[in-house]
């Protein structure tokens, strides 16, 4: 048996969630990128903004530099709500006019010294947004750029990349779930090919080895194609198995029966017969062992192989005991069939039932009855039973179950197949063995026979 | 000469401000004491009284040591401590709420969060670290016994004609803030000049022409008036008017009809405060309906949504008022070089060009 492994099915989802859980943590990164860009870009016009009217209200007056800070620069920046400002405007010598003389200007601005600009940094331990212009004084009294820096912490920036984030989020998670759930209803609907070729062959009939032909997706021809190889490589090995069976029965047959008349012909030398009594006696074991053999493989083989028919069972029994019954017998032995005066019709394989009743009654002959001997045949709700009764003192119980099985418990002269072959062929139609007593009557093995036996 | 008078007037005020500074009242435990809060504030200790002491009852083991300072000290006492990395007690309260909002803005405060702070409006809640517990209009005083009805303005432009008919009975009994000591009168000051540029200029020059009395802190303007030797005071807490108002001085609050300033005080809990947990059950308690209700009965008089303290005469008009909300833009008011002009502007019209 074969390791099991996870399913199609598992394999195909797990390798779908990994990818969607790998493009969800990607595409989360990337919300989060944009989210921060763009809290940058709305933000930064809020704080260019009031940088530019910073830079608007520098002035001049009597060649000195005035720079006041306007209330709606600050009202601009106050629009972002919690986060912190700092800003401070330098004269074109470096001095500070107004504002946290702490704060660091960007050096080397070089010509474009009064383009706006807006960088990230950090003013006394708190990360901020700092944008940067530069107003050109032209005055006759004062020349130069004065510079307006303005920092915001970043705040409003990180709460709303986060909300944004967050959204962007809830939607790739969704989309991914979705996904998954699309992908476990389309594998699920590729695989059903699968399910419905298993089914068919399960459903199959096992005496059927023509070719499977099922309309099949092109992925699943080669497993069909290598079914159908299996199938007819089967059925050559088993028209083989059966030539071989019925070439071995003829072969083993005729030399024994030779072998027979030859001690036959020998016995009536009076000097050896004792020792030729012997060796008939071990040729008859043979021959009957061969028997069996035979018996039971064309019981084996042809159990739920060969289509039931319809088999009178009285006449079936009355042909097992008058093959099973030797005319030649050394003892008296009262044999009678006792059965219904209706024919009791059941659908079944005639030559293993036949079989089995011979061994039945061989096994009783031999082992059991001293003097009677009773088949009897009786319908049942669901079929028939066939019951060989003798006068003998039966198989103990102990031993009952072992009996049944091949080889496993062979009585003094006996090849341990007799009731196994009758236990098998029982079960291919359906039914089973049963012991009843000893008793008063004497000790009964029952078969039993389904009606619709098949198999 | 003129030097030498405004010489005079920064020594005045100067000493006013010695004689109050760093002013230390202990309001010790009502139980055994298990802790102690210290209050630095540039309020009235008579305003606060009440809200202690009914704080106190929640927080019996807790000893309250308030220290009083005007606005302007506060925040230099703020800045310093916090320079290095120390908190100056453990809540900071302030009329002057532009400082406050400047100490945050500089990494000077400790946020609160708690279900008292997430139930305060936006205007009264900056970054959970400033907060306005308080909505305090800003009033024009007179002595009622010594003015006559048709002498009383009702607003601005009724003030600027008052003096300038009345030159002679107004001139030098006319008292404001001196924005250069005073945190909150320059916040004043300077909301006066954003809301209307020529009314505010006409104001300061009939102010200085009048030989306007400027003073630290409104106790002493009031204080003055009440006495009779100031006839009427321009922006003054309408809170504190209405305290003595109500303490049974002879004093007229007008909310002025053209526009109204309304101011909500600010407190604040100091990076690193040394009772933190103290310091964050005061701060809840002033934003809590019980401390509100408390300060609107017995410590400020005004509501938050503007409605009149009981017996009020002149009241806010729809639409008057202009809250100075709680946020950065306060900063402007902070900037220093905006600061140093607009004084400067303030010094010359008020003090040195009418000096004679």
């Amino acid at each position: 048996m074969a390791r099991a492994e996870a399913s199609l099915f598992t394999r195909l989802i797990a390798l779908v969630a990994l990818v969607l859980a790998l493009g969800a943590a990607a595409l989360v990164t990337a919300a989060w990128r944009y989210g921060r860009d763009a809290a940058d870009v709305a933000y930064d016009r809020l704080l260019l903004g009031a940088a530019l009217q910073m830079a608007e209200a520098v002035t001049v007056e009597n060649g000195r530099i005035i720079a006041e800070p306007p209330v709606s620069a600050f009202e601009l920046l106050a629009l972002s709500g919690r986060d912190r400002i700092f800003y401070r405007i330098v004269d074109p010598s470096g001095r500070t006019i107004t504002g946290y003389e702490d704060l660091a200007v960007a050096s080397g601005r070089g010509l474009a010294s009064d383009a706006p600009a807006t960088r990230d940094g950090r003013f006394r331990g708190a990360p901020v947004r700092l944008a940067e212009t530069g107003r050109v004084l032209a005055d006759e009294t004062a020349r130069g750029v004065v510079t307006v820096v303005v920092a915001q912490t970043t705040e409003s920036r990180v709460a709303l990349a986060q909300e944004l984030t967050l959204r962007a989020a809830a939607l790739i998670l969704t989309m991914s779930g979705l996904a998954l759930a699309g992908v476990a209803v389309a594998i699920r609907f590729a695989l059903r090919p699968v399910d419905r070729i298993g089914a068919a062959l399960r459903e199959r009939d096992p005496r059927d080895l023509a070719p499977v032909d099922f309309a099949a997706p092109r992925e699943l021809r080669p497993f069909l194609a290598a079914t159908n190889a299996f199938i007819g490589r089967l059925q050559t090995r088993m028209e083989m198995m059966e030539r071989f069976v019925a070439d071995a029965a003829h072969q083993i047959r005729t030399p024994l029966a030779a072998l027979t008349a030859q001690i036959d012909l020998a016995a009536r030398r009076p000097e050896d017969a004792d020792r030729l009594e012997r060796a008939r006696a071990r040729a008859g074991e043979l021959s009957r062992l061969v028997g069996q053999l035979l018996s039971d493989a064309t019981v084996s083989h042809r159990a739920g192989t060969v289509p039931l028919t319809p088999v009178d069972l009285g006449d079936l029994l009355r042909r097992a005991m008058r093959e099973a019954i030797p005319e030649t017998l050394e003892r008296d032995l009262l044999a009678t069939f006792e059965g219904p005066a209706e024919p009791v019709t059941v659908e079944a394989d005639p030559i293993s039932l036949k079989e089995a009743a011979k061994n039945l009654i061989d096994n009783a002959l031999r082992h059991g009855a001293p003097g009677r001997l009773t088949i009897r045949l009786r319908r049942t709700a669901d079929g028939a039973e066939i019951e060989v009764e003798d006068d003998g003192t039966g198989i103990p119980p102990e031993r009952r179950a072992l009996a049944l099985r091949r080889f496993a418990a062979p009585s003094p002269g006996g090849s341990g197949l007799g009731l196994s072959i009758a236990a098998r062929a029982a079960a291919a139609h359906g039914g089973g063995l049963d012991f009843r007593g000893p008793d008063a009557n004497g000790f009964a093995v029952i078969l039993r026979v389904a009606q619709g036996s098949a198999a | 000469m003129r030097r030498a008078l405004l010489g005079v007037a920064l020594a005045l005020a100067a000493t006013g401000m010695g004689a109050r500074a760093a002013e230390t009242t202990r309001y010790p435990a009502l139980g055994a004491e298990r802790g102690a809060l210290a209050i630095h504030a540039a309020t009235d200790r008579e305003a606060m009284d009440p809200l202690i002491r009914d704080f106190q009852t929640l927080y019996p083991a807790l000893r309250v040591d308030f220290v009083e300072y005007v606005t302007t000290e506060l925040f230099d006492a703020a800045v310093a401590a916090c320079a290095e990395g120390r908190g100056l007690g453990d809540v900071l309260l302030s009329s002057s709420v532009d400082q406050l909002v400047k100490l945050a803005n500089d990494g000077c405060a400790q946020p609160r969060r708690s279900p008292e702070t997430a139930a305060a409006p936006g205007w009264a809640n900056w970054r959970d670290e400033v907060f306005g517990f308080t909505y305090e209009p800003v009033a024009i005083v007179y002595n009622r016994s010594l003015v006559p009805p048709q002498d009383r303005p009702r607003s601005r432009l009724d003030l600027i004609d008052l003096l300038r008919l009345k030159p002679e009975t107004y001139r030098g009994r006319v008292g404001t803030y001196d924005i250069r000591v005073s945190g909150v009168g320059f916040l004043f000051a300077f909301h006066d000049a954003r809301q209307t540029a020529s009314t505010y200029g006409r104001l300061l020059e009939s102010l200085g022409r009048a030989q306007a009395v400027v003073r630290c802190c409104t106790g002493e303007i009031l204080d003055a008036i009440e006495s009779g030797r100031l006839l009427i005071g321009y922006n003054l807490l309408a809170s504190y008017a209405w305290a003595r108002v109500r303490a049974g001085a002879d004093l007229g609050v007008v909310l002025p009809s053209d526009y109204t300033l309304a101011l909500s005080r600010g407190a604040m809990i100091p990076a690193n405060p040394a009772n933190p947990a103290a310091a964050g059950a005061f701060l809840d308690y002033l934003l809590s309906p019980q401390g509100r209700a408390v300060a609107a009965e017995e410590a400020f008089f005004f509501r938050t949504d503007g409605a009149a303290p009981e017996g009020g005469d002149p009241m806010l008009r729809e639409g008057s008022a202009r809250l100075i909300g709680i946020g950065p833009a306060l900063l402007a008011v902070q900037d220093s070089a905006q600061r140093d002009r607009f004084v400067a502007e303030w010094s010359r019209t008020m003090v040195e060009m009418w000096t004679p």
